[in-house]
């Protein structure tokens, strides 16, 4: 077994993991709120072509991720518009947004296609830690983005159980109308928390075109990422850590062709099949996770995909 | 304080039907004319060419015909789930499995048999293979539950590579034998292919993806299927206590909107391609056919003008290329496309709400 290849394979797949990591737990801030946003490779899309430009004009990765994440945010308030406030169905909202991020960021990045980015996040290496065989270049040897991303989930995990403003979005979650009652007021905590979302799925964007493919190309940046996402939230129960845990997953799957590939034992596959292997494992984790029983008992938001209309309360 | 709220309206009249659609295909252009003006290009030059471009020529309009064929049958497959609340958003990846199953029977099963019978195993392969593919995701829908969202959309990604590895990725079947530099399917024989109208690229695949519309309505209307998908779309429980079989029905649908979106791919391989053509196929027709299937408010007649008019515009988008001057990208159509049926979802809640601005006292609490 070529052991080398197989460290650098689960190295590249914490790498391949953040964006995944990131347009979930903003997805997860959104359904928590009650609001599901099927649109999270639109807001990808719009991010990665916006850090793209930004990074490209600039050089600086950081004011291109900040940009990539605000221009997810933005693009997101459209969602919350329709369907907060205009009540519209969500799914279709989602879905309306995913078809409108993609041609407004083709349109946006048709001069930009193929260009490449010379500029990389470095690498933060953690001292002796970074020489522990296996574990150091996997865990203290990644860019600064791996380490925030896991910030980012341990925050959210204290947010939502941990402080009076996390509990109040839970429970306009749970029962709108009973928070609506108690005063909590609804349709803004519905707003920002569909926004972050947008936000994070923003930053997933520019990161893959900041750090993972430092190219720009509508159908080869995010590839069915945001969607993986999607079926993240549900694998990991709604629960920000186990989020980093499913994202790691999905990222091995993703970069597991590069280690399958050069091993001996490993029948010769063919690219193509490697290639399912993400979209397979997503149908699986969802048909065992995803099912109707399960679903309630694991915790997912009551109110989920429900307008709220106080006059039907 | 002035206060801004949504209230009930009380009666609807029919042209609300037909204004919402209308206003919000203009607001998109009106929106598309922004970001046209921020890209440089001159918002007006670009509509009238577009509109020139598609619908003003017989071949523009033959053109745009043509490209509303897939569009009438993604659109149908789309149409038949949303409805009843079922969301495969998979069709393209059903389309492309129309493909591979339309073309492999093209090759396989036609060659010498009379025209009409060559296009219809051609047709009913596809058809087959759409359905197999919607096939997992209904039955993990029906059993457990599963959202079929996420599991079309998956499969489709899945198909996409399979379509790919039959031409680029192998020395299947599917694939000409003489292309070895630039891997080609093998043409389907001129006995599984549709006719086309005298000396355009419109072919009978028109009328014969107009007559599934006709059935697709019949279907819903009229037989007791169509009204247990009815049941079964507005509420589980009350279908369960009238004795509707809920798995049974979301399955079938499920499968009818597969093999609608399989038909999709048979006639493009049938009227267009004429073999399994990885490069002509990838356009997102399937998710289109939501775009389409939304604006027409589900309603398969509807489902054909609009397919006329997207089928136009995405016509347009490649006409634009030949424009002396600055291109204007292809994809401009695809934001309008997403930009309308942004609007279409917010004008929605106008056809049976409406605006009531008042002067309310701030003294008085709700």
């Amino acid at each position: 077994m070529n052991d080398a290849v197989f460290v650098l394979t689960l190295a590249a797949a914490v790498g391949a993991a953040v964006p995944i990591a990131l347009a979930a737990l903003g997805e997860l801030l959104a359904e928590t709120s009650g609001v599901l946003n099927l649109g999270v490779e639109g807001m990808m899309l719009i991010g990665a072509v916006m850090a793209f430009q930004v990074g490209d004009a600039s050089g600086s990765l950081w004011l291109a991720l900040v940009v990539g994440g605000l221009a997810g945010a933005l693009f997101s308030a459209i969602h919350a518009v329709l369907c907060v406030t205009l009540r519209a169905n969500q799914i279709v909202s989602g879905l309306a947004l995913v078809i409108f991020g993609t041609g407004l960021s083709t349109f946006i990045g048709k001069s930009i296609e193929g260009k490449p980015l010379d500029t990389d996040f470095t690498p933060i290496r953690w001292g002796f830690l970074a020489d522990i065989p296996v574990l150091g270049p996997v865990l203290f040897d990644q860019d600064p983005m791996v380490y925030a991303t896991i910030a980012i989930a341990l925050v959210i995990t204290f947010y939502l159980n941990r402080t009076k403003a996390g509990l109040a979005v839970r429970a306009v979650g749970e029962s709108p109308g009973t928070a609506d009652t108690m005063g909590v007021a609804v349709a803004a905590i519905r707003y920002v928390h569909v926004m972050l979302g947008g936000l994070l799925a923003g930053m997933a964007g520019a990161y893959l075109v900041l750090g993972q493919v430092p190219s720009w190309s509508q159908d080869g940046t995010t590839a069915g990422i945001g969607w993986i996402a999607l079926a993240l939230v549900v694998f990991a129960s709604w629960r920000p850590l186990r989020v980093l845990l499913g994202a790691f997953l999905f990222g091995f799957a993703r970069r597991a062709n590069f280690w399958l590939q050069g091993e001996d034992w490993a029948p010769d596959i063919p690219a193509e099949f490697l290639s399912m292997l993400p979209y397979l494992l997503t149908i699986a984790v969802l048909v065992v996770w995803g099912s109707r029983d399960l679903r309630r008992r694991i915790g997912a938001p009551s109110a989920l995909g429900v307008a709220y209309d106080r006059d039907e309360r | 304080m002035i206060r801004i709220r949504l209230e009930r309206r009380l009666e609807r009249h029919w042209w609300q039907t037909v204004l919402t659609p209308t206003l919000s295909v203009l607001a998109a252009f009106a929106a598309g004319a922004i970001f046209l003006a921020i890209k440089g290009f001159d918002p007006i030059t670009v509509y009238r060419e577009l509109f020139k471009a598609s619908f003003t020529s017989t071949y523009g309009i033959t053109d745009s015909l043509t490209i509303a064929v897939p569009l009438i049958l993604t659109g149908l497959a789309a149409a038949v789930v949303f409805r009843m609340n079922l969301f495969n958003i998979g069709a393209e990846g059903q389309l492309y499995l129309g493909a591979i199953f339309g073309s492999w029977a093209g090759l396989a099963l036609t060659d010498g048999l009379p025209t009409i019978l060559g296009v219809a195993v051609v047709l009913i392969a596809g058809a087959v293979g759409g359905a197999l593919w919607a096939a997992p995701a209904a039955v993990f829908k029906a059993y457990f539950g599963t959202s079929e969202i996420i599991s079309t959309l998956m499969l489709t990604f899945i198909a996409l590579y399979l379509m790919r590895y039959l031409i680029f990725g192998s020395n299947s079947y599917w694939r000409d034998p003489e292309s070895a530099n630039f891997p080609q399917g093998k043409k389907i024989p001129t006995s599984a292919r549709f006719e086309l109208f005298s000396d355009t690229r419109l072919h009978w695949g028109l009328a014969f993806a107009i007559a599934i519309a006709l059935l697709i309505w019949v279907l819903i209307r009229f037989t007791s299927l169509g009204f247990d998908m009815n049941v079964v779309g507005s509420s589980d429980s009350a279908a369960r206590y009238a004795g509707i079989p809920v798995r049974r029905t979301v399955i079938i649908a499920l499968l009818i909107s597969g093999a609608l979106g399989g038909l999709a791919g048979a006639t493009e391989v049938a009227g267009r391609a004429y073999a399994l053509d990885p490069n002509g196929l990838e356009l997102g027709l399937g998710f289109t056919g939501i775009v389409v299937a939304a604006l027409a408010r589900y309603n398969p007649f509807a489902i054909i003008l609009v397919a006329t008019f997207l089928g136009g515009l995405r016509n347009a988008g490649v006409a634009l290329q030949g424009l002396p001057g600055d291109r204007v990208p292809v994809e401009v159509s695809l934001m309008l496309q997403g930009a309308i049926l942004l609007f279409a979802i917010g004008g929605e809640i106008f056809s049976h709400h409406r605006l009531s601005i008042s002067r309310a006292n701030p003294a008085v609490v709700t």
